[in-house]
């Protein structure tokens, strides 16, 4: 299921969740938590991949926080 | 005053805790920049990586929230994966990436029920056998 080597633990995203739920009885079933544990790591990897994409169209040789400053706002309407 | 030394420590551990997640994101995140920089040949600054690291905690937040809400809106409280493609409703190609991955998973445990139900049959059909053949014996004699 994971396309890249890195990705998000399915333990750590539990917590993630958990954290920000505002019920005690909320839960995450399985297969959904692998789910997000995918959509996580499609988010970084869009957020890394476009600043990336930006810095290279300004012809730069690193990725500074103002090529990621650009990307952000598609970012966010995106997810 | 003692209580409000005990609720200080008790906002201690919250804080610490949030702190400790925010670490493991933070690494996380790391090593999936280091994979896009060496994979396109451009390096981070630490800066943006945090940055990103921060967002993505930030976002967990907003996803929470509204998966909670999904799950509240069709009366349950476990959340499903019809939870997150909604989630994931906003752009076409994400909703179309998880929904294909949420019919991978489908299938996934489909095949893995099927090869535990013919697993349970055929150590059945083992231990049925000899009983049976002990029970001819017994009564052959």
């Amino acid at each position: 299921m994971e396309g890249t080597g890195g990705g998000f633990r399915k333990d750590l995203v539990s917590k993630l969740l958990q954290l920000h739920f505002t019920d005690s009885k909320t839960k995450v079933g399985g297969d959904a938590l692998r789910l997000m544990a995918e959509l996580l790591t499609i988010f970084v990897v869009e957020a890394a991949i476009r600043s990336v994409r930006q810095a290279q169209a300004e012809d730069l040789a690193l990725v500074d926080m103002d090529q990621l400053e650009k990307v952000l706002p598609q970012l966010l309407l995106d997810f | 005053m003692e209580e409000e030394e005990e609720g200080s420590g008790e906002e201690q551990q919250r804080f610490s805790y949030r702190q400790r997640l925010k670490a493991a994101v933070h690494y996380t995140v790391g090593c999936l920049c280091e994979e896009v920089a060496s994979d396109r040949g451009m390096p981070f600054s630490k800066q943006t990586i945090a940055a990103i690291s921060e967002l993505t905690f930030r976002q967990c937040e907003t996803f929470a929230k509204d998966l909670e809400m999904f799950a509240r809106h069709a009366k349950r409280s476990t959340i499903n994966t019809e939870d997150v493609k909604l989630l994931a409703r906003r752009s076409n190609s994400l909703l179309k990436y998880i929904t294909e991955k949420t019919e991978e998973l489908a299938q996934f445990n489909t095949e893995q029920k099927a090869k535990k139900k013919k697993k349970l049959e055929d150590d059945n059909t083992k231990s049925v056998v000899p009983a049976e053949a002990a029970a001819a014996e017994k009564d052959g004699s």
